[in-house]
């Protein structure tokens, strides 16, 4: 970060060669729209380029600070393409393309064993609570969205959010200590 | 509840779920908030973070990395241009008096004044000093102002809960500026590059309204580096808002725009 501030373009280079292919990942499934997905990443790293000393200030690790901003303008996107087709009364033709998977050789350790707990325990939940936090995660729904959403009461929705988020929480126990 | 009670709801806070009173009442505490609470909302930002793990792993464009060095490159370049280079000194001259008109001079000059000038100096040294404490003083100040403002711009911005816009300048040449509208904690501004302005003239922004007359709600000067980052309560209802605008105007502000709109977002 230090070298970001410096304005070292090498720097955010090798921030995009570690952090361009999750926060890619993220922003297609939430936006559900490639070309438009490629100008939020866009966007997303150079408001880390910009605001690097903004980042500095709140002095927590980068990959979260990433991957918030990058979920928050993907979210933006969605509500406002929501709020257009509902004003349009049309939907959208874009197909979003089959996921390519492949094996990440360059990132960093630690982040692919998180990020293999991270898929194991969603997959552990049973689906209605997978569902809720992914409507949650991806969707941006509130807690009274996704009750309406799954037919679900309130309460129930509530105790499966807060259930998942604990199973999260202890599952990453020990990168968080 | 209490502070215990309210950091069971973090998580859930980070993901964006809680609504109405719960909501509220976890804003309110964070707002005047501790650094244990502070940091607790940070490391659920991080747990609730790692859910992007849970998206399928796609490979992004080839070009796309491309794109990110290109729009980064004009900025990279500016930095290193204000990169002051440092000349070589050319050698000095060398002394052109022999050794005793030296030692005569020193002798002179101890003998005419040597104890006046140093009570003298002793006095301008104090003063010096007691200004450059005073200076200091207010520099920590605005410093330590400028960090919690940063901070607290950096969390509005980092919210789930707020809306990301853009105000588009009418002036082509002129940056973007960035608005981040959150329900309670209020709306941050960011900017960086602009021009800057003279004393006599300020940055006002204002809320428009679906109907009715613009509403202000800061006005703001960019600092020294073109820099702008700011947050100012949300004094209208968010669903009454229809757009963000920025006007010049007198220093001080008006109590309506009195010159054309420099920056505009719509709100949806």
């Amino acid at each position: 970060m230090e070298r970001i501030l410096q304005r070292d373009s090498a720097a955010l280079e090798t921030l995009y060669d570690r952090y361009g292919r999750p926060v890619y990942s993220l922003v297609l499934r939430i936006a559900q729209h490639p070309s438009s997905a490629e100008e939020i990443v866009q966007d997303v790293f150079l408001q880390l380029w910009r605001s690097a000393d903004r980042f500095q200030i709140s002095r927590g690790p980068l990959e979260p600070w990433l991957f918030t901003m990058a979920r928050n303008r993907a979210l933006d996107f969605l509500r406002l393409k929501r709020e257009k087709q509902r004003r349009r009364e049309h939907s959208d033709s874009d197909i979003l393309p089959s996921a390519v998977v492949r094996p990440d050789p360059e990132g960093d350790i630690d982040r692919s064993r998180r990020a293999e707990k991270i898929r194991a325990l969603m997959t552990s939940l049973p689906e209605a609570q997978r569902r809720a936090i992914e409507l949650a995660f991806f969707e941006g729904m509130s807690h009274s969205e996704i009750a309406a959403a799954t037919g679900q009461a309130l309460g129930t929705v509530k105790s499966w959010i807060r259930g998942g988020l604990l199973r999260l929480r202890e599952s990453l126990a020990e990168a968080i200590s | 509840m209490n502070c215990e009670q309210l950091a069971l709801l973090y998580e859930e806070y980070a993901l964006g779920v809680l609504e109405g009173e719960e909501r509220a009442e976890l804003e309110t505490h964070l707002a005047r908030a501790g650094d244990k609470c502070i940091a607790g909302v940070a490391q659920a930002r991080w747990v609730v973070a790692q859910l992007a793990h849970a998206a399928p792993d796609t490979q992004p464009p080839a070009t796309l990395r491309g794109k990110i060095m290109d729009a980064a490159k004009p900025s990279a370049d500016m930095a290193r241009g204000v990169v002051p280079v440092t000349k070589p000194k050319a050698s000095e001259p060398k002394a052109m008096f022999p050794a005793w008109a030296w030692v005569a001079a020193a002798l002179l000059a101890l003998m005419t004044g040597y104890t006046i000038r140093q009570i003298n100096n002793q006095n301008e040294q104090l003063a010096q000093l007691r200004k450059q404490m005073k200076l200091a003083t207010m520099q920590n100040q605005a410093l330590q102002n400028q960090l919690d403002m940063d901070r607290m711009v950096a969390m509005v911005m980092m919210s789930p809960d707020s809306t990301s816009l853009k105000l588009m300048p009418k002036d082509k040449n002129m940056p973007m500026v960035h608005a981040y509208l959150h329900p309670h904690m209020g709306v941050a501004i960011t900017a960086d590059q602009m021009p800057s302005m003279p004393a006599a003239r300020t940055l006002q922004l204002w809320f428009v309204p679906k109907s009715g007359k613009p509403l202000s709600v800061a006005i703001f000067h960019p600092d020294a580096t073109g820099e702008i980052a700011l947050v100012a309560p949300v004094n209208m209802p968010r669903n009454e808002i229809a757009a963000l605008a920025v006007t010049e105007e007198p220093a001080g502000g008006s109590p309506q725009p009195t010159t054309a709109i420099a920056w505009m977002a719509q709100v949806n």
